[in-house]
């Protein structure tokens, strides 16, 4: 019963990790039909921006959020004004596949020439500590992840819905022409929209970072179990990502126990099949995702 | 224009020259096998692709090796020449480059490549020619079971014994100390699984009961379950069978856990440098194997870290120290045979002479199974005061071993 119980309070705190690194990913779809594949290397590169920001200053590396965040917002809409929209529109998303790849291989080859591939960990006085909650141990690192999870997410969800930018990249999500029609830029709101991206990116990364071991070809282990979740979520739809992450994340902890890691592995795998055979437009989103 | 051509005159004489050399050297070393000129000794490794920062490791060993004993009057007499190709880490390619060796340059002698993938392919040439094949890398259990009875494996032991002085001193402990149940997680890898799993023979054996048994794919990323299963065990011994990240992830999450076990064994990880970085001061009494290490004391240890050092600048590591075994393993042979040519019958008395023959080497004294396998055990090692000392067997021990593993 306590594992039962432990793997259900480490499944939900692994489901809200993959909730945030998630976010970003169907953010991107959502506004511009964009795959992107570079996105787990950011999570890495901002990773890597933690750990090297600890080792030289000896301070937290969630304060490194400050500096990075604003960076990769800016990098985010660097990235959409000077390379994703000179892709032509109507092979934008196959083409974004190989762009973005290839931003990928980039950042991997430039963390290894710049960091070696030695494997990294920011070592934290607080790293091992728990709270005990019922019998359960809840580790103070994954908790911080989680919480910066939930108030990214929660952020995120309100500049959508209650601000007149959420507006307007609501509206070109929706309908680009539309938009446009009523007079959004919807070129610089698509610009903003993917730096939104990125910056969970940011966020997601230095989450990342307090409870893992880093190296440069980390990303790969990510991106596919990120895809997944956005499939299965709904492409397009936070809310869908992040019940889709919390569903994937609990069912992924709570298979390991009969089945062992290598097959719980496979849910995300599973879960991409079903939904692209019963309901390609995914569980959560589809046409609800339309209206966020 | 005219500088143009001036160019290309230039250097077709330079490629001409190159290729008049290029044969006449080719000429020379395959007339080297008479007796009297240097040992020839041919050796293909991945310098380039998958394996080329061992192979690189492997190179520097034996060229440090052929230096020393160019230096201190060679081998019966001779000088000994190392021929070198670059198989590119591919197996197709390492094949070919030892039956050149053998057939075109006449070499008299071969020294293995590095890793299992590519010994197999190299064993069976030279098998096929009844040549001696001592290698430095390839200790899964496939080596051994493919009937090469010319092959050596120059380090103290396959996969599955690297515990085995662990589990001794665990066997001589009264049977009230002894631990009472033991968890085992390891990546799924020939040479990860081999150590966690050689370690669990030898406890259920000695009636250890077996808690938790995970295996786990190299690109798990979250530790959290793994490490669940095992804290709920309570297991009195916790072994991983581990390469590095996931050694050092599954130690933080067992931490967050709050799970204490006895005894805390890790392959590999424990004596990478970067690993007490990333663990802190909790890495005290954290067990591990290691097949090579410059403070052992064996006799001609000192002298080769003395030798390597000043050649390279820094201290040799397992594959240099690997590389320069297989280099003392086959000279021991050669001296005691008192041959070294390529004839067949000279290869078989040194097969016969390993066979039944130890040898002092730096990772240790060396004897075989009819298979090649090494009959050794590694060190331990163990974080005694926050630095990693050897502990075990007790006469190399540098520190005593901790039995009663302090909290992390």
């Amino acid at each position: 019963m306590s594992l039962f119980f432990q793997s259900v309070v480490l499944g939900v705190l692994l489901g809200g990790l993959y909730a945030l690194l998630a976010a970003g990913l169907t953010l991107y779809f959502g506004v511009m039909r964009v795959v992107m594949i570079a996105h787990s290397a950011f999570l890495i590169l901002s990773a890597y921006l933690a750990w090297w920001f600890t080792t030289e200053t000896g301070l937290d590396p969630l304060l490194s959020l400050v500096v990075t965040v604003p960076l990769f917002f800016v990098a985010g809409v660097l990235m959409q004004r000077l390379l994703i929209s000179r892709l032509r529109p109507a092979t934008l998303t196959m083409m974004s596949v190989l762009l973005t790849f290839s931003v990928a291989l980039v950042i991997e080859g430039m963390l290894g020439f710049v960091f070696s591939g030695t494997q990294r960990r920011i070592r934290l006085p607080y790293s091992g500590d728990s709270l005990e909650l019922f019998g359960a141990n809840i580790a103070v690192v994954k908790l911080i992840a989680f919480g910066l999870a939930a108030v990214s997410l929660g952020a995120l969800f309100l500049i959508l819905k209650k601000t007149q930018f959420g507006q307007a990249l609501r509206a070109t999500i929706q309908h680009p022409d539309a938009a446009r029609l009523i007079g959004i830029n919807t070129d610089r709101i698509a610009g903003y929209g993917f730096g939104l991206g990125l910056a969970t990116a940011a966020i997601g990364g230095t989450a990342l970072a307090l409870d893992s071991t880093i190296y440069p070809s980390l990303h790969w282990h990510w991106i596919g179990p990120l895809m997944a979740i956005i499939v299965v979520g709904g492409l397009g739809s936070i809310p869908g990502a992040a019940i889709a992450a919390m569903l994937l994340g609990l069912g992924q902890s709570l298979l390991q126990i009969p089945l062992g890691t290598t097959w719980a592995q496979t849910i995300f795998y599973l879960a991409l099949f079903a939904t692209l055979m019963v309901r390609p437009q995914g569980f959560f989103g589809g046409r609800l995702a339309q209206r966020f | 224009m005219k500088v143009t051509m001036h160019h290309r005159l230039g250097v077709l004489a330079l490629a001409s020259c190159l290729t008049l050399t290029g044969c006449m050297s080719s000429g020379s070393s395959s007339s080297g096998d008479d007796g009297d000129g240097p040992i020839t000794i041919g050796i293909s490794l991945p310098l380039t692709g998958d394996f080329s920062e061992p192979g690189k490791g492997v190179q520097r060993g034996y060229e440090a090796w052929a230096d020393y004993v160019n230096e201190n009057g060679g081998l019966l007499g001779r000088d000994v020449e190392l021929k070198i190709l670059d198989d590119q880490s591919n197996a197709d390619r390492v094949a070919s480059d030892y039956e050149k060796l053998i057939n075109q340059d006449g070499v008299d002698l071969v020294f293995g490549p590095f890793s299992t993938r590519l010994v197999v392919p190299a064993a069976q040439v030279a098998k096929d020619y009844g040549f001696l094949f001592v290698e430095p890398a390839g200790a899964a259990e496939e080596v051994f079971t493919q009937g090469f009875d010319n092959l050596f494996y120059a380090a103290p032991a396959v996969a599955d014994d690297h515990y085995n002085y662990l589990a001794d001193a665990i066997e001589a402990l009264p049977e009230a100390d002894r631990p009472k149940t033991a968890a085992y997680a390891a990546m799924d890898d020939p040479f990860a699984m081999g150590t966690a799993y050689g370690l669990k023979t030898r406890l259920e054996e000695m009636g250890v009961e077996t808690v938790v048994d995970e295996v786990y794919p190299p690109n798990t990323t979250d530790f959290g379950s793994i490490a669940a299963k095992i804290a709920d065990s309570k297991a009195d011994v916790v072994v991983g069978g581990t390469q590095y990240q996931d050694a050092v992830n599954m130690i933080v999450a067992l931490r967050q856990l709050n799970y204490q076990p006895k005894m805390a064994a890790f392959s590999t990880a424990p004596t990478n440098p970067e690993f007490p970085e990333a663990i802190g001061k909790e890495t005290e009494g954290i067990l591990s194997p290691t097949g090579y290490t410059p403070e052992a004391d064996y006799p001609t240890n000192a002298e080769f870290v003395e030798y390597y050092t000043e050649k390279n600048g820094t201290p040799p590591a397992e594959d240099e120290a690997n590389a320069w075994t297989t280099g003392q393993v086959v000279a021991a042979a050669v001296e005691a045979v008192g041959c070294a040519d390529p004839d067949p019958e000279c290869q078989q008395q040194l097969i016969d002479w390993l066979r039944e023959n130890e040898v002092d080497t730096v990772v240790g004294p060396l004897s075989w199974d009819a298979e090649g396998r090494p009959e050794g055990a590694h060190l331990i090692q163990q974080y005694v005061d926050g630095k990693i000392r050897i502990v075990l067997p007790e006469d190399a021990a540098e520190a005593d071993l901790i039995l009663e593993k302090p909290h992390w």
